[in-house]
């Protein structure tokens, strides 16, 4: 199962932010309840976007490439997903989550997408759910645009991740079952 | 990314005040309260999670407010972006107090779906269960008209990861018989497209088409997930979902009737996800035969198969590893000779797919999860450890952290020499393994190199020359190979040069102090004297044959120097053994200048251990001839005239050198009025013009305080015979003896000159 989904922009030597994340129940009994739990919760999730942000900004540089991408010139234009750069770290114990978890990672120009897994999770899969949610997400929110879209329609994302990554279950969905799907949601998604 | 609009917005979300907040939140109560919920609402709803979402402290919402947000969610009246938008601000709240949202009463089940991911959140042991509980009745009995089971089956498989024990053993089966019979049943008829609707469209309905595999070919065969169609029914959903969910079903209940799942027809179209079915499919037949054994032998058939068919096949590197941790769990039982495998895998996969970042993980992964093959010195697991070093090396920051747990189980006495030398060339390797991909890519043509009279003009020419062919071939071997090492690698280090700026090989630099800390940490648990006497000899070597980037050459030179004095300190006996390599790293006045870290715990070394305390074999002779070495060379660098020639160094090497001098004197008491003159002359060379504007001023009090204090202990040679020969069972590293030295020497100072109260302390 996928214990979380974080949307970040990794910054550069702008520092991280969270742009959307998205956790998948709380595991019962583990740590201080009420509001402890709540700043937990947020403080666990910015430290994955941190983590993730600089394995990000290492890969950028090893493979040569600006750590400030240009965007394209069109909100709307189809973004290659070909090359994007990605990756799998392992964070342990009690770093920050009680237990062990890999993060799967992907960049797509100035913002990255990470899936925080359980262990012995199927990374093969979590890789092609990156892949999926990527694109519908950039789309969703106009997330290469000017605008706040991503802070201001929580529900948008919500919905591409109750299709794609329902409570944290990935699927092994193919082309045609996502071609479906994408005509539930009314998407046009570039292929 | 994060824009100036999200940057503003989420300032103003952040620096809302409580009154403000608070007639934000009564306007959208009386919107949710209207007729119609339209878009205002929905607006209202979005800016009110960005102010509940923005802060890390919770920002504290109206009771009743709270509760019409419940009552709302779960109203079927409410659009469905609503009661989205209110499930989001409530899990964002979570873990909420006044929450009395319960699923009993909802029989929609995508509304169940939403309302379990609220009470999922709290992490409340009790509302887990209830939602468990509500789940499995809602698959248990028939569902009304127009709902999906759909929805279902991914708040159960959160349920069950979130707490193991929700469901009664009753409820297990009853969930297990349903999962295997959509695994096994689903309809091979396609869906019904949607009629389009529109007045003038046809309302006939067309005869449901059956479905094709990926190939086209009519699936005569049950559903699988690679199954194509143009529409899907609802049972098929419920195949995939079941699938989907099936390896962590298992893994937290048994499934007696999942046992006859078929992992399908291998098809090569729809590219990545058939691969990670595949993974799937193998991890899945792993968990069953482990639950019960009597399908092992079936199975180790299917996957020898299986492996033959993909083993060829680079695309395909990452399905062999839940193969070959299927024959380690397995194969003994069935009594399978699985070698062939492990040696394809270790072997092979890694010189080929080193700069696949997930591969990598993954077979790091599996070494650490497996760590007890590496126990075995002869095995292919542990001889292949150069192999595994190229993910590392490719792979650095991702990876260095795996290596922590891993080297450990590599390192024993056959294998700690050359995983030394591997470690200090660990970015060489990264610079290797870039040109050989560089050569791998190269058109045939140019492949032939240049002319092997001449000298290679690029790295890339190299490659193939035989000059450096062999080299190369080392550095890039796939199993250990301790008497294959060339004489020297200095050449293709020189060579690699041109690459030592990369980012690659600099992150990878980054890693090698760490893990030759903990090399030098696991080895002196169980090294010997002749491993500590190697080890010491080729730390001399190799510290003039590192790899040319200045950073990486002075953190391997700290970890050396400190690491030299542990082993020293391990086996003092080693300062006698090897005084001939001592004498003349320590003699060389230019490892003063560019070795600095190794050269001050080298001296340090000598001084403590050079006695005949800590070996019989230490005679007056070999005192003499290292008090000669080290003191020509403080001669040469505390010169009052420094010359252009003259090497500066750091005030501390000479410190060091002052009370090793001292201590050698100590034990060989001819020596000590050189000592003492010298000692006095020092002085005149911290006041020294010259000197002066070399040294900062607190550096040289530092010095001649140093000189005094060895200078007065000097003049009481009994005491300071006492003073530095500590007992031969201390194996106190130099810290301890340091922090215990200054204190010796005050006290002895202050016994000799008590009323010298002008003296700084």
């Amino acid at each position: 199962m996928v214990r979380a989904f974080v949307l970040l922009a990794p910054g550069g030597p702008a520092p991280c932010r969270v742009l959307y994340a998205r956790t998948f129940g709380t595991p019962p009994g583990a740590g201080p309840g009420g509001p402890r739990q709540r700043l937990r919760r947020k403080e666990q999730l910015l430290v994955v976007a941190r983590q993730v942000a600089s394995q990000c900004q290492l890969l950028q540089a090893s493979l040569g490439r600006p750590s400030s991408p240009q965007l394209p010139q069109l909100p709307d234009e189809p973004v290659s997903l070909q090359d994007a750069p990605g990756g799998v770290f392992q964070m342990s114990p009690g770093d920050p989550f009680p237990e062990r978890v890999t993060v799967v990672w992907l960049s797509v120009l100035a913002l990255a997408f990470a899936l925080v897994c359980e262990p012995q999770e199927n990374l093969s899969l979590a890789e092609i759910t990156l892949r999926r949610l990527a694109p519908r997400l950039l789309l969703s929110l106009r997330l290469l645009g000017p605008g706040a879209d991503v802070l201001l329609r929580p529900d948008a994302a919500d919905g591409l991740l109750d299709r794609l990554l329902p409570h944290g279950q990935m699927l092994f969905l193919n082309e045609r079952f996502l071609q479906a799907m994408d005509r539930e949601l009314g998407l046009k998604v570039s292929r | 990314m994060f824009t100036a609009a999200a940057e503003s917005f989420l300032r103003q979300a952040r620096e809302i005040q409580e009154e403000e907040l608070r007639r934000f939140t009564a306007r959208v109560s009386a919107l949710l309260q209207g007729p119609e919920a339209g878009p205002e609402a929905v607006d209202g709803l979005q800016r009110l999670h960005l102010s509940v979402a923005a802060t890390k402290y919770p920002r504290k919402l109206d009771g009743k407010f709270v509760e019409q947000l419940q009552t709302v969610l779960c109203s079927p009246k409410s659009p469905e972006q609503i009661q989205v938008l209110c499930a989001a601000i409530l899990r964002e709240m979570s873990p909420c107090n006044d929450l009395v949202l319960s699923c009993d009463e909802i029989q929609d089940t995508k509304l169940l779906s939403l309302v379990s991911s609220v009470l999922l959140a709290q992490g409340s042991r009790g509302e887990v269960a209830a939602v468990g509980q509500r789940v499995v009745q809602g698959l248990e009995r028939r569902l009304p008209e127009g709902q999906s089971a759909r929805f279902l089956l991914p708040v159960l498989a959160n349920v069950i990861s979130l707490s193991p024990g929700s469901l009664t053993e009753e409820q297990t089966n009853v969930v297990s018989k349903k999962l295997a019979d959509w695994l096994r049943y689903a309809s091979i008829q396609q869906g019904m497209a949607q009629p389009s609707g529109g007045f003038f469209s046809s309302p006939r309905t067309k005869q449901p088409a059956p479905i094709t595999e990926v190939d086209g070919a009519v699936a005569t065969d049950f559903f699988t997930v690679l199954s194509v169609a143009q529409h899907y029914t609802q049972d098929q959903w419920l195949n995939v979902q079941a699938f989907s969910m099936l390896r962590n079903w298992l893994l937290c209940y048994g499934g007696k009737e999942l046992d006859t799942l078929n992992p399908g027809p291998l098809k090569k179209e729809d590219g990545d996800l058939q691969k990670a079915c595949l993974i799937e499919a193998v991890t899945i037949m792993d968990i069953i035969c482990k639950q019960d054994s009597s399908y092992v032998c079936r199975a180790v058939s299917c996957l020898k198969i299986l492996h033959s068919r993909i083993c060829g096949d680079a695309t395909y590197a990452r399905a062999l590893l839940p193969i070959a941790q299927f024959f380690l769990n397995h194969s003994k039982q069935a009594a399978v000779d699985s070698d062939a495998i492990y040696k394809h895998l270790f072997s092979d996969i890694p010189a080929l797919l080193f700069h696949n970042p997930s591969l990598a993980f993954e077979f790091v992964q599996f070494c650490k999860d497996n760590s007890q093959l590496f126990t075995d010195a002869s095995s292919i697991f542990r001889q292949s450890f150069p192999n595994l070093f190229k993910f590392l090396a490719w792979n650095s920051p991702a990876l260095i952290s795996e290596f922590v747990d891993l080297l450990p189980f590599l390192l024993d006495p056959g294998t700690a020499i050359e995983i030394f030398h591997l470690l200090l060339d660990l970015p060489c390797l990264t610079a290797a393994l870039d040109i050989q991909l560089r050569a791998a890519a190269l058109p045939a043509s140019e492949k032939a190199g240049a002319d092997p009279a001449g000298k290679p003009a690029t790295c890339l020419e190299a490659f193939h020359h035989p000059l450096y062919r062999s080299m190369f071939q080392y550095l890039l071997r796939s199993r250990a190979a301790p008497e294959d090492a060339p004489d020297s690698l200095v050449p293709l280090r020189q060579l690699l040069g041109s690459l030592a700026g990369s980012p690659r090989v600099v992150q990878c630099a980054e890693t090698v102090p760490v893990l030759l800390e903990l090399f030098f940490r696991v080895v002196a648990e169980f090294a010997d004297g002749s491993l500590i006497n190697q080890l010491v000899v080729l730390l001399l070597q190799r510290s003039d044959q590192l790899y040319e980037i200045p950073a990486f050459k002075e953190d391997v030179y700290r970890v050396l120097g400190s690491n030299l004095a542990m082993l020293c300190g391990l086996r003092p006996a080693l300062v006698v053994e090897l005084s001939t390599e001592i004498l003349e790293f320590s003699g060389a006045v230019s490892n003063i200048q560019s070795k600095e870290a190794i050269f001050t715990h080298m001296a340090w070394a000598v001084g403590e251990f050079l006695s005949v305390s800590h070996d019989k074999r230490c005679t007056v002779e070999q005192i003499t001839r290292f008090f000669e070495t080290l003191e020509a060379v403080l001669f040469e660098i505390t010169q009052l005239r420094p010359q252009a020639s003259t090497p500066s160094c750091a005030p501390r090497a000479i410190s060091v050198l002052m009370a090793t001098l001292t201590k050698l004197a100590a034990r060989s008491q001819d020596l000590i009025p050189r000592v003492s003159m010298f000692l006095s002359k020092m002085r005149t060379f911290v006041q020294s013009p010259a000197v002066t504007s070399v040294y900062c001023e607190e550096d040289l009090e530092e010095i001649l305080i140093r000189a005094t204090e060895l200078m007065n202990l000097l003049k009481m040679p009994s005491v300071a015979q006492f003073v530095f020969t500590p007992p031969v069972a201390s194996t106190r590293f130099q810290k301890e003896v340091n922090d215990s030295l200054p204190l010796a020497l005050r006290m002895v100072t202050q016994l000799l000159e008590p009323a010298a109260g002008s003296m700084p302390v």
